[in-house]
């Protein structure tokens, strides 16, 4: 597993989307940041505006906006170009088995979230601190970088069934279909009080301890866990089976 | 030994029957040439040998072993080019077969080197895949599937898109990594003279099914170019021939019927010496090179596809 997953790295040696999913993965810090600043600098009275205000907000629009289409090019990204490039034939017959394929990629796949996770944070706490905003603290530190991992590990979790989307339509296309509707029912059921029933909202609420009390928090972890085995499994299944053409 | 023996294989489409009750037999060392038209069904064939697509009726032993009990020890052994090559394109052709020599586990230093000194391509450091021509990623393909130094070489139409050259150099490559490495070559193709010159035995795939599988030494001999004399005497006649004239390579088909199957362009002289000897010729005829229609009789005719 170790000598696949080091060629999944080299697979990534000069590729685009490295640089393209870190210029996504900055949309967000970059935008509540210099927005916040302009905003603060221009109200009269000033307004004093927090660090950890910037950390909620990034964070917010991260899992909940951007985070989803973003990790699901990067996940479209990985799998498909095994398609497109007609590499899995040669893979497979090395041979790689089906299942440590798909393993080896879910393992790359998190790596990669995990990065673009400490990108959003990072840049918010750079930015942040460039832009002299109060209330930074170690615990701040600690705990935004918690929020942080928790909603990139969320949505990494929520990417089983993103997975076998692509597999199974073989295209960039539907996966960025279907991920922008999930951001819209996101951004839809913002007020709504039965939001946490819905995973990808959900996994927004736990990443920023704003789970609402509609519901036992429980139903939210219960429906992100169910999505993600059924993913999981549909993936596997189906992927073990199917004929490469 | 036999390498590679398919009973009944049969892949279905729909209603299509791509691959249909397919009994093959490759044996070890041989270079065996797999015939047919387009659509004929030697890439689904091939895929079902490789395990990338699953028969829906037959057997598959490689190696003597059941390929399905011991799908990776078996795969481990072969090297393939399924239709056109893939390769990661923003990889150079080095980089690309890294990835192969580290999930294969080959550790031998210069392994990399070796296979694409073999292809001509060891020069080619700097350039990325995207940037080949495609003669240079079938060249590319052939090193990627000897990197392992396979018993069993599988190659679905690899001089696809070559220029006449490098389909010459492509066929010498081949026939000395049969000869110089004893590997075991399944070779596809649709043009019965581009191996011609290659393979030991062929087999014709024409709609799913094996319709002949011979070894191409008796396929020339049945469809050899020829000299036919009908004689009076063909005991006489043949003495003559042997002793006279030096001729061995002749076969007496029935009464009197001697076909000759060198020194074209003799018969006259060879004719002038029956008569001088008292034998009657009551006939002198050449062959057609029938070996150029032979495929296109078994498989043609009708429509493409
Ligand atoms: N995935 C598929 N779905 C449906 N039919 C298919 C599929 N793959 C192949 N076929 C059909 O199976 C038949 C055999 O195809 P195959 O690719 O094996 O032919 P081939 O002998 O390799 O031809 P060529 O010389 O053109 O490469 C064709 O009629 C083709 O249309
Ligand atoms: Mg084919």
């Amino acid at each position: 597993m170790a000598n696949l997953l080091f060629t999944e790295f080299l697979k990534l040696k000069r590729a685009k989307m490295m640089i393209i999913s870190i210029l996504g993965a900055a949309v967000a810090p970059f935008i509540v940041v210099v927005a916040t600043y302009v905003h603060m600098k221009t109200k009269q009275p000033t307004e004093v505006i927090l660090f950890e205000e910037l950390f909620y907000q990034t964070n917010l629009y991260t899992v909940l906006v951007i985070g989803v289409p973003l990790y699901g090019v990067v996940t479209a990204f990985l799998f498909n170009r095994e398609y497109t490039e007609d590499t899995l034939k040669n893979l497979l017959t090395l041979p790689v088995p089906r299942i440590s394929f798909i393993i080896s990629k879910i393992l790359l796949l998190f790596i990669w979230i995990t990065m673009l996770t400490l990108v959003s944070w990072g840049l918010t706490l750079l930015l942040g601190t460039l832009g002299q905003f109060e209330g930074l603290s170690f615990s701040l530190i600690g705990e935004s970088f918690k929020q942080f991992f928790t909603g990139g590990l969320l949505l990494f979790v929520l990417s089983m069934p993103i997975i076998f989307i692509t597999l199974v339509m073989k295209n960039y296309v539907p996966t960025i279909i279907f991920t922008i509707v999930i951001t819209l029912i996101n951004i839809m059921t913002a007020n709504s009080e039965h939001r946490d029933l819905f995973p990808w909202a959900a996994a927004g609420d736990i990443a920023n301890n704003t789970l609402l009390s509609t519901y036992p928090l429980q139903y939210s972890y219960i429906a992100i866990i169910f999505t993600s085995i059924i993913g999981f499994i549909a993936t596997i299944v189906y992927f073990k089976k199917i004929d490469i053409h | 030994m036999t390498v590679i023996k398919t009973s009944n294989l049969t892949k279905i489409y729909g209603k299509q029957k791509s691959v249909d009750g397919l009994n093959m037999t490759v044996n070890q060392g041989e270079i065996y040439g797999f015939l047919g038209r387009n659509g004929a069904g030697k890439t689904t064939t091939i895929r079902m040998l490789l395990g990338l697509i699953k028969p829906t009726n037959g057997q598959i032993e490689i190696f003597g072993e059941n390929f399905y009990k011991n799908q990776k020890e078996i795969l481990r052994r072969i090297g393939s080019i399924v239709e056109v090559p893939g390769f990661y394109e923003n990889l150079t052709g080095k980089e690309n077969l890294l990835i192969n020599a580290k999930i294969i586990g080959v550790h031998k230093k210069n392994a990399i080197e070796e296979a694409l000194q073999i292809v001509g391509l060891q020069n080619e450091t700097k350039k990325l895949v995207g940037q080949y021509s495609l003669g240079m990623k079938q060249r590319l393909g052939i090193a990627r599937a000897l990197l392992h130094h396979p018993e069993l070489l599988i190659l679905d139409e690899p001089t696809n898109g070559l220029d006449p050259i490098s389909i010459k150099e492509m066929r010498r490559l081949i026939k000395s990594l049969a000869e110089e490495r004893n590997i075991t070559i399944l070779i596809s193709s649709h043009i019965l003279s581009e191996i011609e010159q290659l393979v030991d035995r062929i087999g014709i795939i024409h709609k799913g099914k094996l319709l002949e599988e011979v070894t191409f030494d008796y396929l020339r001999k049945k469809n050899r170019k020829y000299i036919e004399f009908q004689v009076s005497n063909d005991n006489k006649a043949t003495m003559l021939l042997e002793q006279r004239c030096n001729i061995f390579d002749y076969e007496v088909h029935d009464e009197g019927n001697i076909r000759i199957y060198s020194h074209f362009g003799q018969q006259a002289e060879i004719n002038k010496l029956f008569v001088q000897n008292d034998i009657d010729v009551v006939k002198i005829a050449m062959s057609e090179d029938k070996l150029e229609d032979y495929f296109t009789r078994l498989v043609g005719g009708d429509t493409i596809g």
